[in-house]
């Protein structure tokens, strides 16, 4: 059976333990502490070291979901998951102080998994707030970095048939470049 | 406990500076001491004149959060305290009793590790009484 460590990545807020829990097939482990800081997300629980949830893709393949901390003072958890992942989610909340400027952030520190796996991205929260849209997120990804092909998506954590399809994408994604190589920078 | 976040408390730091100070004096191997939020905020260190970057308050937070996560999934009840051993020492973190605080230290290896653990229980069990 094929396994596919996926990591799912981004701000406080963004809702990544949400999506793990709404697809994982196996009780979620997580580690989670009560929230100090709420100025950054008025939340009673934050994530601090990991989440873990599993999914069986029709018997076929295997797929490890790992969350981690939005935090960057938990950044060493980052580095410790990244070296074993394939690709990545990332979860930007529309509704977060500067939601382009967070997703740009997180696909430079994760640049590497980028190269060597695939990433996606998915805006949630867009029912708190509308702006920016999708458009905008792709139009300063494109202005930053270019260099990326990286598909962009609205999507609720709590609906398990979007995360699905956000999966789905994101490994389709994965194995097309595993048979045809890495991308080139250029392109 | 108050409203305001322990790490912005100045009570609570004031205790947790004197818990720490307290627990030097019991043992002269303690190297470095943290007392930390659950969400691996600093609200006191040791020693005073050394500079946290938070950097070992983060980390005990996420080894504690992992500690209670092997506990839970393996069904043994709650985590009484974590010990990483190394050639050159050991680090001790337990929680304090009734509060989302961990007191995390680490002791150079002229001390035993039963002396540590001990020490560690009764500054934790003695942040406890002062936030009580």
């Amino acid at each position: 059976m094929a396994e596919h460590v996926i990591l799912f990545a981004g701000p406080m807020g963004a809702g990544k333990t949400t999506a793990i829990r709404s697809l994982s097939e196996i009780d979620v482990v997580s580690t989670e502490a009560a929230n100090t800081d709420r100025e950054t997300s008025d939340k009673a629980t934050t994530t601090v070291a990991l989440d873990y949830g599993e999914i069986d893709l029709d018997g076929l393949e295997k797929v490890r979901l790992y969350g981690i901390p939005g935090q960057r003072r938990f950044d060493f958890m980052w580095q410790i998951l990244k070296e074993r992942a394939k690709g990545m989610v990332l979860l930007i909340n529309n509704d977060a102080q500067h939601p382009l400027q967070q997703m740009l952030e997180f696909l430079t520190e994760f640049d590497d998994l980028y190269r060597r796996g695939g990433v996606i991205i998915g805006i949630t929260r867009t029912d708190v707030t509308t702006r920016p849209t999708v458009a905008d997120y792709a139009k300063a990804l494109s202005a930053e970095r270019p260099d990326l092909i990286v598909p962009i998506f609205t999507v609720d954590p709590r609906n398990a048939d979007e995360m699905r399809m956000v999966l789905m994408t994101l490994i389709v994604n994965i194995e097309t470049r595993e048979s045809f190589g890495p991308l080139e920078a250029s392109l | 406990m108050s409203t305001v976040p322990a790490h912005h408390d100045p009570e609570i730091i004031a205790n947790g500076a004197e818990v720490l100070a307290n627990m030097k004096e019991l043992c002269s191997s303690l190297v470095y001491a943290a007392l930390l939020t659950d969400d691996g905020f600093e609200v006191a260190h040791l020693p005073a004149e050394k500079v946290g970057d938070n950097r070992f308050a983060s980390m005990a937070s996420s080894v504690q959060a992992l500690s209670d996560a092997v506990t839970r999934e393996l069904q043994i009840g709650l985590s009484s305290y974590v010990i990483i051993a190394s050639d050159h020492g050991h680090v001790i973190q337990r929680r304090v009793p009734q509060h989302p605080l961990v007191l995390a230290a680490l002791f150079d290896d002229d001390e035993t590790l039963g002396k540590a653990l001990s020490i560690s229980r009764l500054s934790a069990e003695r942040m406890s009484a002062l936030l009580t």
